[in-house]
């Protein structure tokens, strides 16, 4: 406000002493008006007002610092690997803790593949899921499974990751595994993609875990985007005779498209840093395999997996440096999924 | 009608039915995973319930008794300290985004970075913390764990501070200010009372994400086989807990883990239930 | 509402500045007198020199069509506007020998003495007793005894008491629109002010509210300087002494109440008065 800096003007008040009470000297034409004030309460509202706004000012930093102290650290961090392994750090296969060598591809390559599992299968029975929930539920069902997604969208990620080891894996491993290696068998190209002896675990295993967790949160999202439609856009086509598939198509998702994108990014980036889910599954070899029946390893699965038992300061360093790495990769995702969301936001309100 | 366009019209109605089915069927097949993975959850958790698991330490490995107290306490004291740092911090910020800095760019700058720490994955936190607090210390400690756990806190509470206080209408600011009330009292006697359940909302929301958060504990707070209330050494928690226990080859062990991880997700989805009722009472 | 016939109407005349035509003013000097004061939103200009006076302890209603300015310069006398930071104003607004625009002018005592309540009530979320408490104690450590006799004033004042009285600790926003209106100007008038500003205070109101509305405003005249915005002419008839119309941001014609309404002397004033526009 403008004039804080200045002594305030008390108006036609006196100052009669300094710290007691000021007498009234308003001459107001109400009789008997007095106010009585204290220059001390002025100057306590002066500075409790330069308090507060510096308190959330610097709360505000703090924000802005933690990120660069996140990436600073990281970066120092992985000091030590970068100098050693240099750019080849990232198209290398090895990894070897007696030899102290250390490649990131396999870890790069599972993060990857994983996410794109879960997405190649979360993302339709998401989009599927929200179509249902705004367009097809009877309204009674609505409030109800809507909560119901958002509950689960809360549950924490190593439910899964035990979940997955104990049940799911020894279902992949006894059904769908061998399953998936006797259909494909001899089919050209495929056949080397769904090949190896059934393990259970392993990147199909945590990718289709990792797409059961990111569905809640896709779904809310997505569901949340398609709610913006405004109502007499739908009812327009309705109007008009449209199915509801063909509102879907030609209103919805078109309008949506950008939130929806922006929605979809954001899950694959929770998908792409999820780490309990993925860890108790993926196998931990750091290896490169055509199939996706075979054990690998993610970047945040190794560093569960592996920090603590790190022997040497350069192991360390390369942990460190994944962890980079996949900020990098996340931060990229994230950037575009903002960007996306703040041009949905910025057409809407034109 | 004649015959083509009875046809495009019947073909119209396939299709819409085609993406009913199919649509009910990706609701039921995405949904039934999730609630498959509940009854388990719920079945082999109940089934170590007793006593024992709310008033014993955990076991040695091999071990057939003992409990989960001392995780449960080491929790408890984690997400506790963590809320303690984090909230202030985090109500603070989304003030100043609200109503000291509303289309100031330093605000926008902390806006997109609060959304970048907001979906960082959590066990590169972890790793910030481990660099700066444990390695500082010498060791793992529940002070990292908390530090770390606060991490986590504040983008939520940033962002649901910052909703929540934008959706105060204007007048009511304007009502304090004409009768005088600077802004420090205008922002914390009416613009707080005002938005106070959505803000406890947003606390609660946060409390609920990192009560199961294992990756950022996993090399700050560590775990802890035996009761400490030590904050200076490694503290026992659920998550850790499960982690080690259910990779185990011993099946107390593993039967442990199972109950651990019902009631983290019990206490959980109550958080989630009393914070989200709170918003419908008051709102 | 009376209309001169036709042939009886002034002709039209250049723009006359309200301080020759205006009736001498009652008391000596006018509480507040605004004096080529113009606004700005960023670039764009909102008021343009308008020059009046406020007469102490009369009613003056600005009115005017939607966007010609009567809030803008409503609000402009408490300086509301600083809460934002692209507006900005020119001239002098005088008020006890202060100019009110002075950048070192205390906005805290300010809003002290000139006291407003909005067209929207905005009661705080706490009891009824601590809504009207508030205010006070902004400025004054009140015992507790005394605290309640101010909050019983002034919710009598406010034609209010008899309805809440037992109601005191009761959320704010439990009582009614009107109720809650009627809240919001005892909470005003409860840290005694000079000057009232009234933004069309019952326009989100019943007619019943409406009509309680205005009395208390024909009450309260005799202890305050009321400035009130109105859009209904009918209101402006009833409960102010002098009446300014406005458009486009600026000031058209001012003079007293009766003058305006049978005798208009700016063509455009007789236009909106009779409703060939607005």
């Amino acid at each position: 406000m403008k004039g804080r800096e200045q002594r305030p003007d008390y108006g036609s008040f006196t100052v009669l002493k300094k710290g007691g009470v000021l007498s009234k000297v308003a001459d107001s034409p109400v009789p008997g008006m007095t106010h009585e004030l204290s220059t001390q309460t002025f100057r306590q509202h002066a500075f409790l007002d330069a308090l507060l706004h510096n308190l959330t000012r610097v709360s505000a930093i703090i924000v802005l610092l933690l990120l660069g102290g996140v990436i600073a650290s990281l970066i120092y961090g992985s000091m030590p690997s970068i100098r050693a392994f240099g750019f080849g750090f990232i198209t290398s296969e090895q990894w070897n803790p007696v030899r102290d060598a250390y490649g990131a591809l396999p870890a790069i390559y599972g993060t990857l593949v994983t996410s794109a599992v879960a997405m190649l299968i979360g993302v339709p029975v998401s989009l599927g899921i929200a179509i249902f929930i705004t367009e097809l539920c009877p309204s009674w069902l609505k409030q109800p499974i809507s909560t119901a997604i958002e509950l689960l969208a809360g549950i924490p990620s190593i439910i899964f990751g035990i979940w997955g080891f104990f049940t799911f894996a020894p279902l992949m491993q006894r059904y769908v595994q061998p399953w998936l290696i006797s259909t494909f068998h001899g089919v050209p190209l495929v056949s080397s993609l769904f090949a190896g002896p059934p393990y259970g675990i392993g990147l199909l295993t945590a990718g289709l875990i990792l797409s059961v967790m990111v569905l809640p949160f896709i779904t809310s999202i997505t569901r949340d985007v398609f709610e913006t439609v405004p109502p007499v856009l739908k009812e327009a086509a309705y109007g008009m005779g449209c199915t509801t598939w063909e509102v879907i198509r030609n209103i919805v998702l078109p309008y949506t498209r950008t939130g929806v994108v922006g929605g979809v990014m954001l899950g694959l980036g929770r998908a792409l840093g999820e780490t309990m889910a993925v860890t108790f599954v993926i196998g931990n070899a750091h290896k490169i395999a055509t199939s996706v029946l075979a054990p690998g390893t993610t970047i945040s699965a190794s560093i569960a997996n592996e920090f603590n038992e790190a022997s040497s300061d350069l192991y360390t360093s390369a942990l460190i440096e994944l962890g980079l790495i996949l900020f990098v990769i996340t931060f990229i995702v994230l950037a575009i999924a903002r960007l996306l969301l703040l041009r949905l936001e910025r057409r809407d309100k034109v | 009608m004649d015959r083509a366009s009875t046809l495009m019209y019947r073909r119209r109605r396939m299709r819409n039915r085609l993406v009913l089915v199919l649509s009910i069927a990706a609701a039921v097949s995405g949904l039934i995973w999730l609630v498959a993975i509940l009854a388990e959850l719920v079945w082999r958790g109940a089934a170590g319930l007793n006593l024992q698991v709310f008033t014993q330490m955990t076991p040695p490995p091999g071990s057939d008794t003992g409990g989960i107290l001392n995780a449960l306490l080491g929790s408890a004291v984690l997400t506790l300290i963590g809320t303690l740092i984090g909230t202030p911090i985090g109500i603070l910020a989304g003030t100043y985004l609200a109503e000291y800095g509303r289309g100031s760019k330093l605000s926008s700058v902390v806006r997109f970075i609060n959304d970048v720490l907001l979906s960082a994955p959590s066990i590169v936190i972890g790793l910030f913390v481990y660099q700066i607090v444990v390695t500082s210390m010498g060791h793992f400690s529940a002070w990292a764990g908390a530090v770390a756990l606060a991490l986590l806190v504040i983008p939520v509470v940033v962002r649901t501070t910052e909703n929540m206080l934008k959706l105060v209408p204007n007048q009511l600011r304007e009502a304090a200010s004409a009768l005088g009330a600077p802004r420090w009292i205008m922002i914390s006697q009416v613009v707080y009372r005002a938005a106070r359940a959505g803000v406890i909302t947003g606390v609660l929301l946060a409390v609920a994400r990192i009560s199961g958060e294992t990756a950022p504990l996993l090399f700050t707070a560590l775990n802890n086989q035996f009761w400490s209330t030590d904050l200076n050494q490694p503290m026992a928690n659920l998550p850790v807990m499960i982690y080690r226990f259910a990779l185990s080859p011993y099946p107390y062990w593993q039967q442990l883990a199972w109950t651990a991880a019902l009631v983290i997700t019990a206490a959980i989805l109550l958080l989630n239930v009393v914070a989200r009722s709170l918003i419908r009472t008051k709102g | 509402m009376n209309n001169p016939p036709d042939d009886a109407a002034p002709p039209i005349q250049t723009y006359i500045s309200p301080h020759a035509t205006a009736p001498s003013a009652p008391r000596g000097l006018p509480k507040i007198d605004i004096n080529d004061l113009s606004f700005f939103y960023g670039e764009y200009q909102a008021l343009k020199n308008i020059s009046l006076p406020l007469h102490d302890r009369m009613v003056t209603a600005f009115i005017g069509p939607s966007g010609c300015g009567k809030s803008t310069l409503l609000r402009i006398l408490n300086r509301m506007y600083d809460l934002y930071p692209k507006q900005r104003a020119e001239g002098k607004v005088m008020m006890d020998e202060r100019n009110i625009l002075d950048p070192k002018q205390d906005l805290n005592m300010l809003r002290a003495r000139i006291g407003m309540v909005f067209q929207k009530p905005t009661p705080f979320p706490m009891s009824v007793y601590n809504n009207i408490a508030f205010g006070i104690r902004l400025y004054e450590k009140v015992p507790k005894s005394e605290m309640d006799d101010r909050v019983q004033t002034a919710l009598k004042r406010s034609a209010l008491w008899d309805e809440v009285k037992n109601k005191l600790h009761q959320s704010g926003l439990s009582l009614s629109g009107g109720q809650q209106q009627r809240l919001c100007i005892a909470r005003t008038i409860a840290v005694r002010p000079q000057v009232l500003l009234l933004d069309e205070p019952a326009s989100a109101l019943d007619p019943i509210s409406t009509a309680k509305i205005e009395e208390l405003i024909y009450q309260l005249k005799s202890d305050y300087t009321i400035v009130i915005v109105t859009h209904n002419m009918q209101q402006a008839a009833r409960v102010a002494d002098y009446t300014a119309f406005m458009y486009m941001g600026e000031l058209v014609e001012f003079g007293q109440t009766q003058q305006i309404f049978t005798t208009p002397r700016e063509s455009r004033t007789e236009d909106y008065i009779t409703g060939r526009f607005g």
